[in-house]
């Protein structure tokens, strides 16, 4: 039930970002053709921030599931765990890359390595590229799972440092055109309505995603008390 | 390469992305569960949702 729950999420996000993708495309309007070097490459926007957005839940469902298992050993925690740092990965890649072929059409090089907000994102991508990997090569234990968890648990610091970084030193990547402060930002109503749209999609996205990784984690745990109960265990 | 070029690598790279994540995580949870409940159903085996690992330092 909760895996045909978690495959409807995702049927449900997918076909909302694929409708962000079209209405990107062929409704939003363009922007100015001064304000950028590559006016076309702008619409990447509608996928790159909801993108970006759905990589922050995941960290936070990574810190949340981290704190659970660090300070209760709680089993659904280690779960949210697993999920945060797949999902992490998943939409981290989707934001970097995303916004490398942005950058290298309108800066002319795809990562600026003095760009704080940049490199502080980069960093929380890579911190869940250990957490996945690392947890496919370790035996699975308390004291890997405590490594791990400690590893998600101090890595969130980046999470509100990479938020404040354009507000703070606006380098290379654009500041908040959302909740900017005083001025409101700098979206139209359309650009915002396919803006939303995608957010949405990808948040609904994610949550599938989520859920289903916790589905996994839980089935390979039961999977190996099976095998402990084959060996002879109790 | 012009801005629409990009744009299309860009979104290729992505749908391809995210369509092979999602297969790919659908289907081995659906594998998983398959094999679990032919494994549990032979032997007589009490579908449990506990972690062996935080079961094992409660004890």
């Amino acid at each position: 039930m909760a895996g045909r729950s978690a495959e409807v999420l995702l049927g449900l996000g997918f076909a909302g970002i694929m409708t962000t993708l079209f209405l990107g495309f062929q409704w939003a309007p363009s922007v100015a053709i001064d304000a950028f070097e590559s006016p076309a490459a702008q619409r990447i926007f509608y996928w790159h921030v909801p993108a970006a957005w759905a990589a922050f839940i995941a960290f936070a469902v990574l810190f949340t599931g981290s704190a659970m298992w660090f300070f209760k050993r709680s089993p659904l925690g280690w779960r949210l765990h697993v999920a945060g740092a797949e999902a992490g990965l998943a939409c981290g890649l989707i934001a970097v890359w995303s916004g490398c072929v942005w950058g290298a059409a309108e800066w002319g090089t795809p990562w600026d390595w003095t760009d704080v907000r940049l490199n502080t994102f980069g960093l929380l991508t890579l911190l869940a590229l250990f957490l996945v990997l690392g947890r496919q090569s370790q035996p699975d234990g308390v004291e890997s799972r405590d490594t791990f968890s400690t590893f998600g648990l101090f890595g969130f610091v980046l999470v509100p440092f990479t938020y404040i970084a354009t507000r703070i030193w606006e380098i290379r990547h654009p500041g908040p055109v959302v909740g900017a402060g005083d001025d409101g930002g700098s979206l139209s109503g359309d650009m915002a309505i396919v803006l939303f749209i995608g957010a949405l999609s990808f948040t609904i996205f994610i949550i599938g995603h989520i859920l289903i990784s916790m589905r996994i984690t839980s089935l390979e745990q039961r999977l190996e008390q099976a095998q402990h109960h084959i060996d002879g265990g109790k | 390469m012009d801005g629409m070029t990009y744009l299309t690598v860009a979104y290729l790279g992505m749908i391809a992305g995210i369509a092979i994540w999602t297969w790919t995580v659908v289907n081995r949870s659906r594998t998983i569960e398959a094999r679990l409940t032919a494994v549990e159903s032979s032997m007589g085996i009490i579908a449990s949702e506990a972690d062996s690992i935080s079961k094992e330092h409660e004890d």
